[in-house]
């Protein structure tokens, strides 16, 4: 059996969840910049903060990826270019994106910095990895919804990384793809650091800033046929979490495993990270994951429970 | 050839639903389902209906598109690259593609075919846009979220020809599952029958429309007020979304949007009202103007009275101020903000 790698990439939402995550086993962290983030403003840094967590992990031999994965508009685009200069000289290994035309754009003015596609971009098939790699993107993000057998027949066609968040929410609407909470409501709102005109959206999922949905797929719906009301439901979701399979996913061809998680408490997050980063070592040592610690998300995380 | 001052196009999915379609509002149809392969008939999967069917639409003077699947994973590509093939053998006008993957297919293995970027590509920006001019995309349409305002600068600054939703439910997102099939047996239908019943999801006022893997807006937007500042603004390509509605719907939305551009194309333009009577009585949950205004989606800006349960305003420009807020849906949702990363 062929040696595999892999990079567990965890979330981190604060300097402590940050630091909990390198303690469990995680290669690499993913934070975001206040303002610039989906990840939520609960689940953004300051750029003091930020400054911290590239200490904690360049302590530890780690790396931190930056999420700047909202849409900015025409001038808050200048000026995420202009940030973007220091954010490099601090010793970011990487910035999340998550528009093909902002992924362009900042390959252009800085060829050498890592640029990942976020998992908002879309990519789900060969040509759609194909595509962000040729304008720019040095690593894609792929949902765990898609199987192994998907990702190796991705793996040929790639020089990109391939990022897959094994660990996620499966929401009613593919994540990129959902408008919902917008036509609900939006929210406009200043957006932290911008000098002027900067805002967030929230309620809309890809240009939010603050990345807050209102969750209106989570909420009871009445199922009406022909004007009758047949049915109270929620829209499907589930939580996807294939620890087990971590195996199948690196001999596939996947570089980095990712978890998703910004806004989950720092003594979950821990537990969290851990798993993944054993079922890492047990692929990685050709292994077959057969025990791994129990762990269960609490109700109040897992999707349908909330 | 001369361009028409304007186009007036919709989606039909299969012969079925084209055959009784009356097409003479329309300047070009789009064809095929972009919501599920299962779909009855998808002109996506019957190829030679897909033939018939641009052939159709020649012969009544109509161009023919071919729309393509909304989130196509790598096993349906082969089949997406045969109904591309399809298509431009009958010579099809243009292939919409709403997925990044088939854009570079589109480009890279059809050169010559014009490529139209569809609403579900999440073309947010200018340099989004112009990413994909550089793959021969030849027309666009943004992304539902943007603003009138934003559309008209991001056609002005990239040169691109763009197409807006002009009438009918805006798609408010993509689903890899339908839920609609868990009530086969409940409701003894199965499928491809259960996603083409009337169906909508409510929570008081709220309304969304099901077709299985994905849902629209329950209500309609409806631009007959704003038709002015859309020609003045250039906009030139306009789609009545009727992808989910019957033949009766397509008929009289595209008559009254067919008249009504041609009117706003003169100087004086006068809304008539036959047009909201017509409009109206196909709105079953109301109006609203999606995010045109920089808003939220389902309100409604202008000075028509509500359609159905749905609820108008009657300002007639909508300042952006703390704005946007409606009210919320209900305590739950409000109480119960969550965050995605």
């Amino acid at each position: 059996m062929l040696k595999v790698q892999g990079t567990l990439l965890a979330p981190a939402g604060s300097v402590e969840a940050a630091k909990a995550g390198l303690q469990a086993g995680a290669d690499a962290v993913y934070v975001g910049l206040k303002g610039w983030s989906r990840g939520g403003a609960r689940g953004e840094l300051t750029p003091a903060e930020l400054q911290e967590v590239l200490l904690l992990a360049r302590e530890r031999g780690a790396t931190v990826e930056l999420a700047l994965n909202t849409i900015p508009r025409g001038p808050e685009v200048d000026f995420l270019l202009k940030r973007l200069k220091e954010l490099r000289e601090w010793g970011i290994a990487g910035v999340i994106l998550n528009d093909p035309g902002i992924i362009a754009r900042i390959h252009r003015c800085y060829p050498d910095l890592p640029l990942t596609a976020s998992i908002g971009c879309g990519a789900i098939n060969v040509d759609d990895v194909a595509l962000l790699e040729e304008i720019g993107a040095s690593c894609i993000v792929l949902p765990g919804t898609l199987h192994p057998a998907e990702i190796a027949e991705i793996r040929p066609h790639a020089k990109a990384r391939i990022e897959v968040m094994i660990h996620m929410v499966d929401e009613f609407h593919q994540l990129g793809k959902c408008w919902m909470p917008s036509y609900y409501r939006t929210n406009p709102a200043p957006m932290p650091e911008m000098p002027a005109d900067g805002e967030r959206l929230t309620g809309s999922i890809k240009r939010g800033g603050a990345g807050v949905c209102f969750r209106v797929c989570q909420h009871p719906w009445d199922v009406y046929l022909d004007g009758e009301k047949r049915d109270e439901r929620m829209l499907p979701a589930r939580q996807v979490s294939r620890a087990f399979e971590v195996g199948a996913y690196l001999h596939a061809g996947a570089d980095v495993i990712k978890l998703q998680g910004r806004s989950l408490p720092v003594e979950m997050l821990f537990g969290l990270v851990r798993r993944f980063r054993r079922a890492i070592d047990h692929a990685r040592n050709g292994h077959q994951v057969v025990e791994l610690p129990p762990y269960e998300l609490p109700r109040q995380w897992v999707v349908l429970g909330r | 050839m001369n361009r028409e001052p304007f186009e007036l196009n919709t989606g039909i999915s299969n012969m079925k639903d084209l055959m009784a379609s009356d097409l003479s509002p329309y300047h070009a149809i789009y064809l095929g389902n972009p919501f599920c392969r299962d779909y009855e008939a998808n002109f996506l999967e019957e190829l030679e209906d897909l033939r018939a069917g641009i052939r159709h639409c020649q012969g009544v003077g109509c161009k023919a598109y071919l729309t393509t699947y909304a989130a196509p994973r790598n096993y349906f590509l082969p089949q997406i690259r045969r109904a591309i093939a399809v298509a431009a053998e009958e010579g099809v006008a243009a292939v919409e593609a709403h997925n990044l993957g088939v854009v570079r297919i589109l480009h890279a293995e059809f050169p010559g075919l014009p490529i139209h970027i569809g609403g579900f590509a999440n073309v947010y920006t200018d340099t989004g846009a112009a990413v994909l001019r550089d793959y021969g995309a030849a027309r666009v349409t943004p992304n539902y979220e943007l603003s009138l305002e934003e559309i008209e600068g991001m056609a002005e600054n990239t040169g691109l020809e763009l197409e807006i939703l002009l009438h009918g439910k805006m798609p408010l997102g993509i689903s890899d599952y339908c839920f609609l099939l868990e009530y086969e047996k409940e409701w003894g239908m199965k499928c491809p029958d259960l996603c083409q019943q009337d169906l909508y999801l409510r929570q008081g006022e709220w309304a969304m429309k099901s077709v299985g893997k994905g849902v629209l807006s329950g209500r309609d937007i409806c631009m007959l007020e704003h038709l002015p500042r859309l020609v003045a603004a250039g906009l030139h390509s306009f789609r009545v979304e009727a992808i989910s509605e019957d033949p009766g719907y397509r008929r009289d939305i595209g008559q009254v949007y067919r008249e009504a551009l041609e009117q706003a194309l003169g100087d004086a333009y006068q809304i008539r009202g036959d047009w909201w009577k017509r409009i109206q009585g196909h709105a079953k949950v109301g109006l609203c103007n999606g995010f045109y205004f920089g808003q939220s989606g389902q309100l409604y800006v202008g000075s028509q009275p509500s359609a159905g349960s749905g609820e108008t305003s009657a300002s007639p420009r909508p300042e952006l101020g703390p704005k946007g807020s409606v009210e919320p849906l209900s305590r739950a949702v409000s109480s119960q903000l969550r965050v995605i990363s």
